[in-house]
């Protein structure tokens, strides 16, 4: 098997690569040793807490703001087209609640949680699940003057059970039935984020058509629906583009030929898959996903075994878990400007996503936004050096 | 099961006692109780002489100011020991040890498990060491034997193969937590009073004698004031903090000592160095974990403990020549505890060299304080305070500690720890198996506000994600309770990850690393945690 690109790692940078690449009529393969940090997030997309703090040394910074721009405008467009459109202004902040009722500031939503930005300060019912084990209600109660809640018996507790009740629509009558018995008198409805597994919108169109009020949905603790609900959509949308998914395993070898890398090959028990490519894309992230890991004493690519930079005679960690300025953070590969890891022996392999240098998501709230900015600015790279 | 030490004591809810005087509570309604004892400290010393008073029949109030176990008992390794770590050095030491560990095993069955232990003697250490090891056993009453090198590593697989031979010794793990828990069960079904959570801020003195003390409940800020004919300094490493608040000196000496966590158990039995007692020389398993250490380093604070790279590094290494994959496993956590040693027991610079022994000492003012001692010789050193109080006291009861078993040790599982994998229904912490009736029971029972008084009594938050989800739920499960508000629940959260991150931080690589990114994930992006 011979790919023009081959990305290493499925997450929300690699499968954005693969939609650009592949729609460029690009022969593009995805592989993936697991299931990324996309799937457990809470499905917003995160650009910047503060649009105008960003350092020199960030990687949107070297992509430049009409960039980051335009690669989120074309993300929303895709997910419009996916099915799962997404709400919001891509320089703009708003609201989302989160599980434990703290606003949080966030930049594009799936439209099940566009209405969570006008509830502050206005009066709130929240309906949740008996017995949901990763939900609760009492969180809510000081943060609204007027707060009520009502919780529906779904006969399971966890959040992907009641979910997948939910794309029943037997169920989901039965649900709209006692909704009706609630007489809910509040302005806003906040429901955690079990209404199915696809896309809740004509549901919530429903709920609100019986209630009168306006709904959104809070996400959870993962396994988090709007997380997974984005990923699947994102995976099955690049695979009917025709990319073509390695799922389920790392990888064992590379093959090289001067300066370039030429074969990967993949850790199938008992059968091994050579996959060849012309150009290679890294996504596999951060230490979460295990595209970083930490040694004792060094931190390592697990792929390409390519230089890891950290900020030097530092410790890794400070003191506090709240401390968002980590050095830790900071960790990852240097690339030049075509997205090229820097001290690197080959020529076409390109870097993007959380495992790049000086990414800090936690620090500046970018996480989906640097992984869509950055994902397809190194597809944009790649294609021009196939080209 | 151990608790991990170094949090700080809660602090009273910002503008609490504020809105409490607003709603008119605090109007000099001052709450007190009487009592004939007062007990300031909830680990083994204090919670064991709780026990004995109340078996022989005296009035008591124990008051502890974070949950049982919160100090040297609770951060200590948890090795009952046999006494052979103290045969060679301190024959009276081992003595004690040996005969307190009969007794132990006897009356605390479900608090201790007999996994005996194993000294091995590895290449390098002296045949000399082996010999004057197994003589002074003997002396001391230690029973021993020895195994060649194949047939320790029959039992004991994960041993360094490369060792010479290993003595088998009646070492055993003991659970602290449980051990001050139940102790405090006897004292509470005869009427004792023991408040947790409760902190002494003033000895109460009326013409040169103590006569009282005031405690401050921690999370409301409430004081109140508690009289009493004797007070019983038990409070391990503060020692000399509360000996001065009636005017008394304790010199003490005060040991630092680290330990990690594996998170699985590496080893059945016990493992020692059959050498003399040095750094990262012990290996306990501790229900599913196995913990090393430790070390000892001189310290003046009994709190803001911290743990070094270096520390970690020595132990790592020490434990990995009795046990090698120790140099690779996942380490779940590090922790540490400050030891109540006494001053002037010895004029050697090395901590571990000071006695390990115990002393009571009368203060002539009404105040008696119980010092230094170890885990494994509590109830020893509660039945001579006892005894001293009923001289005080002019009253002749006998103690009978030794023969009676535990109280309350029917309702708790014991070991092995599948014993308690009955019900997986409604698993609240996935890593230990806890499920929301466990939760819910302490909740109900125990009335608390606190979450660690639930990892306590149930292990919730113990496993390799240290808390990382359950943590949440379980303050949500107190929320539906009504016992705090959202509000509350937040701080708390805040402060459970900060002080979970305290431990772990020293040991964050490989697949702990991976955790903590996740944990990082949803605490500071999920749940937006981070903007205060
Ligand atoms: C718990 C959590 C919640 C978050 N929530 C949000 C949120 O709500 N909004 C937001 O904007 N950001 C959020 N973030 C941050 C954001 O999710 C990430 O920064 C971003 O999605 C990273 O995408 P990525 O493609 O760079 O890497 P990842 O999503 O980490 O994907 C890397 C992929 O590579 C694979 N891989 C790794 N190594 C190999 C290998 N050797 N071979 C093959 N494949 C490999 C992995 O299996 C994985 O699928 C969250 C982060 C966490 C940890
Ligand atoms: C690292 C380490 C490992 C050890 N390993 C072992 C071992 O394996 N086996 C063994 O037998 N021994 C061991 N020891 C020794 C043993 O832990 C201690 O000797 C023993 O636990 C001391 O118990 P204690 O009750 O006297 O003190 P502590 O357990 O320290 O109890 C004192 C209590 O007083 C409370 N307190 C303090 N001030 C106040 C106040 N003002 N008001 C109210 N309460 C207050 C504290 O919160 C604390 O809970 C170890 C010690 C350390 C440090």
């Amino acid at each position: 098997m011979k790919y023009d690109v081959v990305i290493i790692g499925g997450g929300m940078t690699g499968l954005i690569s693969s939609i650009y690449l592949s729609s460029k009529g690009l022969k593009t393969a995805v592989v993936s040793k697991g299931d990324p940090v996309c799937s457990i997030s809470s499905g917003c997309i995160d650009v910047a807490g503060d649009f105008q703090g960003i350092p020199d040394d960030h990687p949107y910074t070297m992509a430049g703001r009409e960039k980051v721009r335009s690669a989120l405008m074309y993300f929303k467009e895709i997910m419009k087209d996916a099915g799962l459109p997404y709400w919001g202004e891509v320089f703009e902040n708003r609201s989302i609640y989160t599980p434990i009722a703290k606003k949080r500031e966030t930049c594009l939503v799936p439209f099940s949680m566009k209405n969570a930005d006008g509830a502050k300060g206005k009066s709130l019912h929240i309906i949740s699940f008996q017995g949901m084990k990763d939900f609760f209600p009492g969180y809510f109660k000081e943060d609204t003057s007027d707060f009520n809640c009502s919780l529906f018996d779904a006969g399971t507790l966890t959040t992907v059970g009641i979910a997948t009740k939910f794309d029943d629509p037997a169920f989901r009558e039965q649900f709209i039935l006692w909704l009706k018995e609630c007489r809910i008198q509040e302005e806003f409805i906040g429901i955690p984020a079990v209404l199915g597994t696809k896309n809740p919108q004509k549901l919530i169109d429903q709920i609100e058509l019986v209630t009168g009020c306006k709904v959104f949905e809070i996400p959870t603790l993962p396994p988090s629906m709007p997380g997974l609900r984005l990923f699947r959509k994102l995976k099955s949308y690049s695979s009917l583009q025709g990319v073509d998914f390695f799922w389920g395993h790392g990888i064992s070898e590379i093959t090289e030929e001067e300066n370039l890398v030429t074969s990967l090959i993949i850790d199938q028990p008992g059968r091994p898959t050579i996959i060849e490519g012309r150009s290679f894309i890294l996504t596999t992230g951060s230490f979460v996903s295990g595209g970083l890991f930490a040694e004792k004493e060094s931190i390592r690519e697990t792929v390409f075994n390519l230089p890891v930079s950290i900020p030097p005679g530092k410790p890794r960690l400070n003191d506090s878990f709240f401390d968002t300025e980590q050095p830790l953070g900071r960790a990852g590969i240097r690339v030049s400007s075509h997205y090229q890891p820097v001290d690197s022996p080959w020529k076409n392999i390109f870097v993007a996503g959380s495992i790049l240098e000086n990414s800090q998501i936690m620090k500046y709230h970018c996480g989906h936004g640097l992984a869509i900015v950055t994902g397809l600015d190194a597809a944009e790279n790649c294609e021009e050096y196939l080209k | 099961m151990i608790q991990y030490n170094c949090d700080p004591p809660p602090k009273v809810a910002e503008g609490y006692l504020e809105r409490r005087e607003q709603e008119g509570y605090m109007k000099l309604r001052i709450k007190m109780i009487k009592t004939d004892v007062i007990i300031i400290g909830g680990g083994a010393t204090g919670t064991g002489v709780a026990r004995d008073l109340a078996l022989r029949g005296i009035d008591h109030c124990l008051l502890e100011k974070k949950d049982f176990a919160a100090g040297a008992t609770g951060a200590c390794h948890g090795l009952l020991h046999s006494g052979g770590r103290y045969a060679v050095n301190d024959p009276e030491a081992a003595r004690e040890c040996i005969s307190e560990n009969q007794i132990l095993r006897k009356i605390g069955k479900k608090c201790v498990e007999f996994t005996e232990g194993l000294f091995v003697r590895l290449p390098g250490d002296t045949l000399e060491y082996r010999d004057d090891f197994l003589e002074s056993c003997h002396r001391t009453g230690i029973s021993t034997e020895i195994f060649s090198a194949s047939k320790a590593l029959g039992l004991v697989p994960n041993l360094n193969p490369a060792l010479e031979e290993a003595v088998k010794v009646p070492d055993c793990s003991i659970d602290p937590f449980r051990l001050c828990m139940l102790n405090a069960e006897s004292s509470s079904l005869r009427g004792g009073k023991i408040l947790t959570h409760h902190k002494v801020i003033e000895v109460i003195k009326e013409r040169g004698n103590c006569v009282g003390v005031k405690a401050q409940e921690q999370f409301s800020g409430e004081i109140i004031e508690i009289r009493g004919k004797v007070i019983i300094n038990a409070s391990g490493a503060w020692g000399s903090i509360v000996a001065k608040m009636s005017g008394s000196d304790v010199p003490m000496n005060l040991s630092k000592g680290s330990l990690i966590i594996a998170n699985h158990r590496l080893t059945s039995m016990v493992i020692n160095r059959l050498r003399p007692a040095s750094n990262g020389d012990i290996i306990v398993p501790n229900e599913t974990v196995s913990l090393a250490g430790t070390t000892s380093i001189h310290v003046n604070d009994p709190e803001n403990l911290s743990i070094s790279p270096e520390e970690i590094g020595l132990i790592t290494s020490e434990a990995s020549q009795m046990v090698p994959e120790f140099d690779s496993v996942r380490l779940i956590r590090s922790y540490t505890g400050v030891r109540p040693l006494l001053k002037g027991d010895s004029h050697s610079d090395d901590d571990r060299a000071i006695s390990r022994g115990f002393r009571i000492i009368d203060h002539k003012n009404g105040m008696f304080s119980i010092m230094g001692g170890k885990l494994t010789t509590y109830r020893l050193m509660a039945e001579k305070m006892t005894d001293r109080i009923m001289e005080h006291f002019g009253i002749n009861v006998p103690c009978t500690t030794a023969e009676k078993p535990l109280e309350g040790q029917n309702q708790l599982s014991g070991y092995p720890v599948s014993n308690r994998i009955e019900k997986l229904d409604d698993i609240i912490c996935e890593c230990e198996l806890v499920t929301r009736k466990d939760v819910e029971k302490v909740i109900d029972s125990v009335g608390t506000k606190y979450i660690g008084d639930i990892q306590h009594r149930t292990r919730l938050g113990m496993g390799p994600c240290q808390g990382g989800f359950c943590t949440y739920r379980a303050l949500g499960m107190m929320q539906e309770k009504g016992k705090v508000t959202s509000g509350e629940s937040i701080r708390v959260l805040r402060e459970f990850l900060d002080r979970r991150y305290r431990g772990i931080r020293p040991v964050l690589w490989g697949d702990q690393m991976r955790e903590e990114q996740l944990v990082e994930g949803i605490y500071l992006g999920i749940l937006g945690l981070a903007d205060k």
